[in-house]
């Protein structure tokens, strides 16, 4: 008999595991609250939304379908669950995962406000419950913490994910995180371990760093390892990290190959794609290692079809836009930057930041990783960030660069005005910072953006043009 | 050559007919409620003035919030590009571009050559914009037109804590329960807003010569409070309501030389 879900699923690359898994997923969409409706409309947005004409496309959704039911499921199947934060430290949650592995201990890690914009949001455009749920319970809107949060908060609060048995807290790059799971930990009890670390850096010193802060963030990370001994009775390993690293190794690999396929003239496929592939490494240790690899790889040979081709989602000769500002839980607004002529192809990720030192002279776990953060992580300084982007617009021959911001973003609404600024003058390309929200987009859609990014669009054609002439 | 440029803007609709670079006529209409039907409307009455029919048009641009709702028109650009087309034509010196019109404000920064070298804008709030000087003005019992004038006879402006228009509302009725003098509430009023444009403007920077359009142009207690807040001197256009129709129309008749060069 056939299921309420069942076009949805194919839609979205399920194929013979439909009846497999039947059990899981009735469990699943039950406890989320989706329904016969909900598959519609679902079906619409996705086939609106996403290339679904790709096989790698229908199987990274099913991957993020796949992530979601873990998710919710984690406890009703006996599993110990471990939550991170966004954006978060690379690797302590692979690192966790692989050492739970290797104890044979069932340990659920993951991001889990990020799989649901990518799933209540990029699936089902369904995330509003859950934001005002959130809302409801204690993270009111307007209140200064990022809509992330809310997510988080209304998840539990609505009894969708499960009350974590630890959660690593990080205000390394970002205090709201760690100020939210204050709350959540008033709220559900749940052990939260503190990751605090230091982003002052002097101005113009990337890619340098003061060993300070590596035994800092080191020690932090050392303490996070020792708290997972503590409650999960697994034992974080260089070991595990190595096994962390080799899992990962042939998705990130299959990342960078997408990456660089972007930079085709005419672009490829749309920036929504690339954005579900990037962010399935970083909200999921799970999924994104089973079924990740495959998927992107299947997508690269799809996508390498197409650039043979000369196939592209927008015209050839488009101005090639860095981009900072894929929505997680909204398609619809890069496809609006998208139709407005403008190849969003680039991320930071296009370019490698620089090498970690090998061999380390550092020998605990966490100083290495902190090591390697200082390096070639996000988030080593404000300066950091400005002097990636200004080399990833040298190196990939960039004509703009559009970075969001929420307003009550302290990290991202302070660099939209430093990157901007910095940006302008080392390259000559110009910038826009937009006011949105990435999370969440009741109150910044694409309607909303539509006049800002077609005047820069515009403009930067108007630009290509004097320059061609 | 005749071409049209139609600015469909949230409080009025303009339309500025060209013949190569002379002016035929513009017209200037309330939006209303039908965003198609003012468009209609605001072309058929400036080629009226023209003596001209939608026949004779041979290119049309349309700009503006509604720009996309102009049914006859062969291509869409935003108001920023069309703004800045229009000033550079009237002043060709322009360096920057203060636009407050109906429900929004925008700075936008030229490069010398008509084209825009970087812009930002407000259109999420009706602080900072015309819609709210037609309320506070509403408030204090003041014609729109005369609230410019009346505020600059101010001897002692108040001070402006909010520029959130409902806020800003009840402000005022304490302000006056407290004495104040509309001159001075006025004075006030310009002020706080000049400062929100002038402090949204900075990523831009301003640039001579500083040209003022839009509806709000025409507030000469306006332009003043924003000639003190960012020290430079102001200039505004003869017609500055029409001035994105006009670089929208003029953008039109480049269009139309582009295609005839093809052709």
């Amino acid at each position: 008999m056939a299921n309420y879900y069942d076009a949805l699923l194919k839609l979205c690359g399920f194929e013979d595991e439909i009846k497999r898994e039947k059990p899981r997923i009735d469990k699943a969409f039950r406890k989320l609250e989706l329904g016969p409706e909900d598959m519609k409309r679902a079906e619409r947005w996705v086939s609106e939304n996403h290339d679904v004409e790709l096989l790698g496309v229908r199987k990274l959704l099913r991957a993020w379908l796949l992530e979601l039911f873990d998710l919710v499921l984690a406890k009703e199947e006996g599993k110990k669950v471990v939550y991170y934060g966004y954006p978060s430290i690379q690797g302590p949650g692979m690192a966790i995962k692989a050492a739970s592995e290797e104890a044979s201990k069932e340990v659920y890690v993951a991001c889990p406000d990020t799989i649901l914009c990518h799933t209540l949001g990029q699936i089902f455009n369904k995330l509003a419950p859950v934001l005002e749920a959130g809302e409801q319970n204690g993270l009111p809107p307007g209140h200064g913490l990022c809509s992330l949060q809310q997510i988080r908060n209304g998840g539990l609060a609505k009894g969708i994910i499960p009350v974590p048995d630890l959660v690593t807290s990080s205000s390394y790059y970002c205090d709201m995180g760690s100020k939210a799971d204050e709350l959540l930990h008033d709220r559900y009890g749940h052990r939260a371990i503190y990751v605090d670390g230091s982003m002052d850096s002097r101005w113009g010193e990337y890619p340098d760093y003061l060993p300070q802060r590596v035994d800092y963030l080191g020690a932090q990370l050392n303490k996070l390892f020792d708290t997972v001994n503590e409650v999960l009775g697994v034992e974080v390993t260089q070991e595990a990290w190595n096994r962390a690293i080799s899992v990962s190794r042939q998705f990130f690999h299959a990342i960078g190959q997408l990456t660089r396929l972007m930079t085709a003239d005419p672009m490829p496929i749309s920036a929504v794609e690339v954005s579900l592939a990037l962010q399935l490494g970083g909200a999921s240790t799970g999924r994104a290692m089973t079924e990740g690899p495959e998927a992107v790889s299947i997508l690269c040979g799809e996508v390498e079809k197409r650039v043979e081709a000369g196939i592209g989602v927008v015209e050839k000769g488009a101005p090639r836009v860095l981009n900072f500002s894929a929505s997680f839980s909204d398609p619809s607004i890069m496809h609006m930057m998208e139709n407005t002529g403008l190849a969003m192809s680039a991320t930071l990720l296009s370019v490698p930041p620089p090498k970690a030192p090998y061999p380390t002279t550092y020998t605990t776990l966490g100083e290495i990783r902190a090591e390697g953060e200082m390096t070639i992580g996000m988030y080593h300084s404000s300066f950091s960030i400005a002097k990636r982007f200004e080399d990833a617009v040298k190196t990939l021959n960039i004509d703009g660069v559009i970075w969001s911001y929420l307003y009550n973003c302290r990290p991202s609404a302070l660099l939209s005005h430093v990157v901007k600024k910095w940006v302008e003058e080392t390259t000559g390309v110009p910038a826009i910072s937009l006011e949105m929200d990435i999370y969440d987009s009741r109150n910044y859609s694409a309607a909303a953006l539509r006049t800002r990014v077609e005047a820069f669009a515009e403009m930067l054609r108007a630009r290509k043009a004097t320059a061609k002439a | 050559m005749i071409v049209a440029g139609v600015d469909i803007g949230a409080a009025t609709a303009k339309a500025v007919i060209l013949d190569g670079d002379e002016l035929l006529a513009f017209s200037i209409i309330p939006t209303g409620f039908s965003v198609a039907r003012a468009a209609e409307a605001v072309t058929e009455d400036a080629l009226a003035k023209s003596r001209l029919s939608m026949g004779n048009v041979e290119y049309i641009i349309s700009t503006g919030y509604g720009r996309r709702a102009v049914r006859f028109s062969n291509k869409v650009l935003t108001e920023i590009i069309c703004h800045a087309a229009g000033v550079s034509s009237v002043l060709p010196q322009a360096g920057t571009v203060i636009d407050i019109g109906g429900q929004d404000s925008k700075v936008i920064g030229l490069d010398g050559n008509g084209k825009v070298r970087d812009f930002v804008m407000n259109d999420k709030c009706a602080a900072g914009t015309g819609r709210f000087l037609e309320v506070m003005a509403g408030v204090l019992g003041v014609a729109i037109s005369e609230a410019g004038a009346l505020s600059l006879l101010s001897r002692e402006p108040c001070s402006i804590s909010s520029t959130c228009t409902v806020f800003a509302e009840s402000e005022m009725v304490s302000l006056r329960a407290e004495g104040k003098s509309r001159e001075d509430i006025l004075a006030g009023i310009h002020k706080a807003m000049a400062h929100r444009i002038a402090i949204m403007g900075q990523s831009v920077g301003f640039r001579r010569e500083v040209v003022f359009t839009g509806g709000v142009a025409k507030n000469v207690g306006m332009k003043k409070a924003l000639e003190d807040e960012i020290g430079l001197e102001i200039l505004v256009p003869e017609e500055p309501q029409i001035m994105g129709a006009l670089g929208a129309a003029i953008l039109a008749k480049a269009e139309l030389v582009k295609m005839h060069q093809a052709s």
